[in-house]
């Protein structure tokens, strides 16, 4: 660097800090570029692609092209097996985030307004196992609510003679949603926790020494101050419920297919792409719709609006 | 405990979390509990206790080959997310051009989609093209899911930084490069650490796009615990899941050394 550079730097004016290290704006910029192009080529144009093919028609060698065709869209709608997992997934999905809501909320409040070492212990139950593999924790899961006398839940209640006969939750929508729920369940507390962190703790006392009861702060006060973290959280819960495949694989068996299953299927034993491919966009269809409405709730302030 | 937990309700939500506790630890022990079971088949309750599945699993080529992938898919995934991320985060901070926040939306989107969509329309691509080294695939398809990771971890740091030191060094005649290496580089270190262990975990637990790219020659490690799942009911499998289980603690404690969880997950 030349003692000229030198001035021109300790020179530089204080609005063009931006530009004072990474002089001029363009060079920042470009640092993305890498990047850009990359997920450009493996990921915008795939999935662009995909959305193309699900217009079109396979012949027999197995090649997409023209005609374009609404038909496979037809089918996910008027055959009734297709239809009917299509249901099950919003359903299992919704079931599941509502679950996770009313489940989490406890759990991120304990986390936010006890002593450090309480909150540290639950972060660490609540995060660890969301590194461990999808595949271990639905096997698990397996385990527990097998069928039939060996199963770990079954044990424990009939050693308990709570029941006489095996109860059946492996390979129903229940067992996926129980599934789901542990799976996804962080995805829950996190953004509530970190909404609750940032509520000033003012409000609540202010309402309390002005004579409200418990119930009465949370409902008008915490409840309402959470909501964004709610809705962040329902909105991950659902997306990746909905977009799941291990755990309806392990836990629903052939009575709880979900989405992701069905194109499993499609292209590893049907080879149909075209249709592989409309049920992946109605999937992706349905996640940002769900997106897509947390994002005008939150950013409308909708949820914030003083009572 | 606090004073703002006080009466019934209080009782309710210690109960309620408890609950939750063991809901999410029991899945977990119960594996490790049934990986040391003295029993041809996986039962409960475990009966006797024996290390012979370690044994038998850590003598199982399928396993060890799969664990090798793994673990260096997930680093050179490391490598590549970093090697993408990190710039582009310097960009999305230090930048101010046009379209920046359509620009951040963009490179976080991956985040959003599903992940098995991702992996499907990888696919096709890959295949159009003649790609058939299921080793490059799933390099690719782990550094698309993984990269968003980095940016969010590097992004938040790189704005705590203290763009004055990099004007002092640079006026004290360091270049940009120095510069970075030397003052910027160790302020968002932590940041880089994090981004660095969600990409290896991430790409090490990958189920959803690995299932696309991955063939029968190159099977990650997850995708050969979901075979044996399937086809094995002795107490190897608890064994390989409990050995998994194991290294993601062991990612688990280095987060949290590094960063902290809290902050290392803050969206």
């Amino acid at each position: 660097m030349t003692s000229d550079e030198a001035v021109a730097v300790v020179g530089a004016q204080p609005e063009t800090r931006q530009g004072s290290w990474w002089r001029p704006h363009l060079p920042a910029g470009l640092l993305a570029l890498p990047m850009l192009v990359f997920l450009t080529y493996f990921f915008f144009y795939p999935a662009i692609s995909l959305l193309f093919s699900s217009i079109q028609t396979q012949n027999s060698q197995g090649i997409i092209g023209r005609p374009f065709t609404p038909v496979h869209y037809a089918r996910l709608i008027h055959i009734e097996l297709y239809a009917r997992v299509f249901w099950t997934t919003l359903r299992i999905s919704l079931i599941t985030s509502a679950l996770a809501t009313v489940l989490a909320y406890p759990v991120a409040l304990v986390m936010v307004k006890s002593r450090p070492l309480v909150t540290r212990i639950i972060t660490l139950i609540v995060i660890a196992p969301l590194v461990v593999s999808v595949v271990v924790r639905g096997y698990g899961w397996q385990l527990i609510l097998a069928n039939g006398p060996k199963g770990m839940l079954n044990w424990i209640l009939m050693t308990l003679h709570i029941v006489e006969a095996p109860v059946s939750i492996l390979y129903t929508e229940k067992a996926v949603v129980i599934g789901s729920l542990h799976v996804f369940f962080p995805m829950m507390v996190l953004p509530l926790a970190s909404a609750l962190g940032k509520i000033d703790r003012n409000l609540e006392d202010a309402a309390r020494v002005l004579g409200a009861p418990w119930w009465k702060v949370f409902l008008r006060v915490t409840l309402p101050l959470s909501m964004p973290g709610f809705v962040a959280g329902f909105t991950l819960v659902f997306s990746l419920t909905a977009g799941s495949f291990v755990i309806p694989a392990i836990l629903g068996g052939a009575s709880a297919l979900m989405l992701g299953n069905l194109i499993e299927q499609q292209i590893f034993v049907v080879y149909d792409w075209p249709f592989g491919a409309a049920i992946a966009v109605v999937l992706v269809g349905v996640v940002f719709a769900v997106n897509g409405f947390s994002m005008w709730l939150l950013e409308g302030r909708r949820l914030r609006r003083p009572s | 405990m606090d004073e703002h937990f006080s009466g019934f309700g209080a009782y309710v939500l210690y109960a309620i979390t408890a609950a939750m506790m063991i809901f999410i630890i029991a899945p977990l022990l119960l594996v490790m509990a049934v990986s040391v079971s003295d029993s041809y088949f996986v039962t409960f309750p475990p009966q006797g206790f024996t290390l012979k599945w370690y044994i038998k699993v850590l003598q199982e080529r399928d396993f060890l080959e799969a664990m090798r992938l793994s673990i260096l898919l997930a680093l050179s995934t490391t490598a590549g997310s970093l090697l993408l991320g990190v710039p582009a985060s310097f960009a999305l901070v230090r930048g101010n051009f046009f379209g920046m926040a359509a620009m951040k939306a963009f490179l976080l989107s991956p985040l959003i989609f599903p992940a098995l969509v991702t992996g499907l329309a990888l696919l096709q691509v890959l295949t159009k093209l003649g790609s058939e080294d299921a080793r490059v695939n799933l390099l690719i398809g782990h550094v698309v899911v993984t990269s968003p990771y980095v940016i969010r971890t590097v992004v938040t740091s790189l704005q705590l930084v203290d763009e004055n030191l990099e004007d002092a060094a640079r006026t004290l005649g360091a270049n940009r490069l120095w510069t970075f290496w030397r003052v910027t580089l160790p302020q968002i270190a932590s940041g880089v650490a994090a981004g660095g262990l969600f990409a290896f975990m991430v790409s090490f637990d990958n189920y959803p796009v690995t299932m696309w790219l991955a063939n029968s020659e190159y099977s990650p490690v997850p995708l050969v615990l979901m075979r044996q799942l399937v086809n094995v009911f002795d107490p190897s499998v608890p064994a390989m899941s409990t050995i998994i289980i194991l290294m993601a603690m062991v990612g688990v404690m280095l987060l949290e050394k590094l960063v902290g969880l809290r902050r290392a997950l803050a969206t």
